[in-house]
């Protein structure tokens, strides 16, 4: 029986499922597109997972991160539910024990985190403003018709810059608009994107902060070698994308897992069946004061198992109640 | 019949809240708030508010909307300067025309300026001015304003009482959240953001619990004049906790499109970060409702801070 742990990454634009053996080797890694449906991306995850996997491999454990990974910890039963940053940062010191720099741009967020001597030291998150992220991408190869897949080898093969916008997506879109129009080769627009897109994160993010190397680049965005390329040319560093660059935040959440289930010696994981499970969501607005909060109830084939969203407590610690009734 | 006096609970409610009621109710009016800022507050103030507006200002217009009906006047005075020298946000000189021009069907309004600039020397004009629309007794009016400054006073020193003590702290992260009041004290606004502090096992410190001559002390060694009397207490704040070393972690809360912010969140990160080696993060708020982004900061920030904690016992540990 082959021991592993399980992480799931569930962001705004990925969901990302990782698992690794207790000797912490990666054993299989997949990257889903959520498109906006984080319960499906996260049981279309794990059914692929599965049916990938050898049939003696036993769950140990299991890790959440992301932007759901509340609500993926509800649906599978995580050991751990931890924030995007703690999980990448240890899954970053893992590749690289002596990271110093590491830059991770996502769908929704991009962060910049600084570690000295193998801990966290200070990071910084991109504020109200999505600009700078990977959906900003996402749009203008969507507006050029161009596969984002594609989208850093075609960067590559820019000679001439074209300087766009880069403060505002908005901003950026009509630049570019004007530089199409102009007769600029689409290469170098994409080219100019990519610049673009970095020096509108270390003017956000890196104001003011040291980047020192080793520099590790990760995230969905690392895919892109335009940018890795656009960031060593203005920061003059080599910057390194780690092999799993695109599900750290998974791995993260399984070495977590790990360590948490090393400390309680059980799992809360209901295993890799729960994916057959047919979860759905009622909501609700609570009439009962004026903050009408818009209550989610979240149901594991026709069982309530969790409710949330209010700011009481009122139904959120319903089920909780029961529970201890129950017991 | 008693008349009826409405109070927006919102902006600098938040800090003068006690000395503004009392000096009403001891003039014999019935003082009436503002319910908590809910979602239908919110979103009245963002629909009536002029767009580029930031969004501690939109509320403000929430809180008029709904008390506006049931009460004789409104308390919104024309805050100039409340502090010898020093300024305050251009948007609370301009409230009351920006709620007479937003807002229909208004009770009468005491729009009284508040203009401390140049000294002190008109505050018992100013409240002369005040009093005058509930009562025409000069004494009375003077005397309802020393007893309702004796509470107001004597709240702000049992705040700063102590939090500091080791004692009051026992094995906790003590957090300082700083930031402007009307941004702190409406958990409404920062999506709670001191509860989830606290639950997470972290001691929660604020400003308002510095004693005001340690502020004013640490903000004069700043180099520069402070324009804005936000600026003074929350660069002296940060000074004052540079030079202390008694914090684990700061978070500053700001919202979008702040003015002020704009420069004090930056010498104040700036001072942080050259001076200290506090672990520092500013969060910038704003109509958004979702939690998932603000959650994830603050969980982040205490796991660096609880991390960082870890490390330096092992390294202490080892030599």
């Amino acid at each position: 029986m082959k021991k592993c742990y399980l992480g799931v990454d569930v962001g705004s634009v990925s969901t990302n499922v990782v698992v690794m053996d207790s000797d912490e080797n990666i054993v299989d890694t997949l990257y889903i597109r959520t498109q906006g449906k984080p319960i499906q991306a996260v049981k279309d995850g794990l059914k692929e997972i599965e049916s990938r996997l050898d049939k003696d491999v036993e769950i140990l454990g299991l890790g959440t991160t992301g932007s759901g990974r509340q609500l993926a910890s509800v649906m599978l039963g995580a050991d751990v539910v931890k924030n995007e940053i703690t999980a990448h940062g240890i899954a970053a010191l893992k590749c690289v024990p002596d990271v110093n720099t590491i830059i991770e741009i996502g769908g929704q967020d991009s962060k910049i985190i600084l570690l000295r001597n193998g801990i966290i030291h200070d990071f910084a998150m991109n504020t109200v403003c999505a600009a700078g992220t990977g959906s900003f991408l996402d749009r203008q190869a969507e507006r050029l018709n161009i596969p984002i897949q594609e989208f850093g080898s075609l960067a590559l093969k820019s000679k001439a810059p074209v300087r766009i916008a880069g403060r505002c997506a908005v901003f950026a879109e009509s630049d570019m608009i004007h530089k199409q129009q102009l007769g600029h080769n689409e290469e170098d627009i994409i080219n100019g994107l990519c610049e673009a897109l970095v020096r509108n994160y270390l003017n956000n993010l890196g104001k003011g902060k040291d980047i020192r190397a080793p520099i590790i680049f990760q995230g969905g965005v690392s895919a892109n070698e335009g940018i890795k390329r656009a960031f060593e040319k203005i920061l003059e560093q080599e910057i390194i994308v780690p092999k799993y660059a695109d599900v750290m935040g998974a791995i993260g959440a399984c070495l977590l897992a790990k360590d948490e289930v090393s400390k309680t010696g059980k799992t809360n994981f209901l295993g890799l069946d729960v994916a057959a499970s047919d979860f759905s969501v009622k909501s609700f607005e609570c009439e009962n004061c004026p903050n009408m909060c818009e209550v989610v109830e979240f149901y594991r084939d026709d069982e309530l198992v969790a409710r949330w969203g209010d700011k009481c407590g009122r139904w959120s610690d319903v089920k909780v109640l029961s529970k201890e009734k129950l017991a | 019949m008693t008349v009826k006096v409405g109070i927006p609970r919102a902006l600098l409610f938040h800090e003068y809240h006690l000395l503004w009621i009392s000096f009403f109710e001891e003039l014999g009016a019935q003082v009436i708030i503002s319910e908590k800022t809910n979602k239908n507050i919110i979103g009245e103030g963002i629909k009536n508010t002029v767009d580029e507006a930031c969004i501690p200002v939109k509320l403000f217009h929430g809180h008029v909307l709904n008390i506006k009906d049931k009460v004789d006047y409104l308390f919104i005075p024309r805050i100039n300067s409340i502090f010898k020298n020093e300024h305050i946000c251009p948007k609370f000189c301009g409230l009351p025309e920006m709620i007479k021009n937003s807002i229909n069907d208004l009770p009468t309004i005491i729009d009284t300026e508040i203009n401390f600039v140049k000294s002190k020397n008109s505050l018992k004009n100013t409240i002369y001015e005040i009093g005058k629309y509930f009562s025409n007794d000069y004494k009375q009016i003077m005397s309802a304003y020393d007893k309702a400054y004796l509470k107001f006073k004597n709240s702000k020193r049992i705040i700063k009482e102590n939090p500091f003590s080791e004692v009051n702290m026992l094995n906790n992260k003590k957090i300082m959240i700083m930031g402007h009041p009307y941004n702190l004290y409406d958990p409404y606004i920062n999506m709670d953001s001191i509860d989830k502090i606290k639950s997470m096992g972290a001691y929660v410190l604020t400003p308002e619990m510095i004693e005001d001559q340690y502020i004013f002390d640490y903000a004069k060694k700043f180099d520069g004049r402070l324009y804005w009397t936000f600026a003074r207490k929350l660069v002296g704040t940060a000074l004052y906790l540079i030079d202390k070393k008694n914090i684990d972690g700061i978070i500053y809360v700001s919202t979008f499109g702040c003015g002020v912010d704009s420069v004090v969140a930056d010498i104040v990160e700036k001072l942080i970060r050259r001076k200290s080696d506090i672990p520092f993060m500013l969060v910038t708020l704003d109509e958004h409702s979702g939690e998932a982004g603000i959650n994830t900061r603050i969980e982040a920030f205490i796991d660096m801070v609880k991390w960082r904690d870890i490390s330096e016992n092992n390294i202490s540990a080892h030599g």
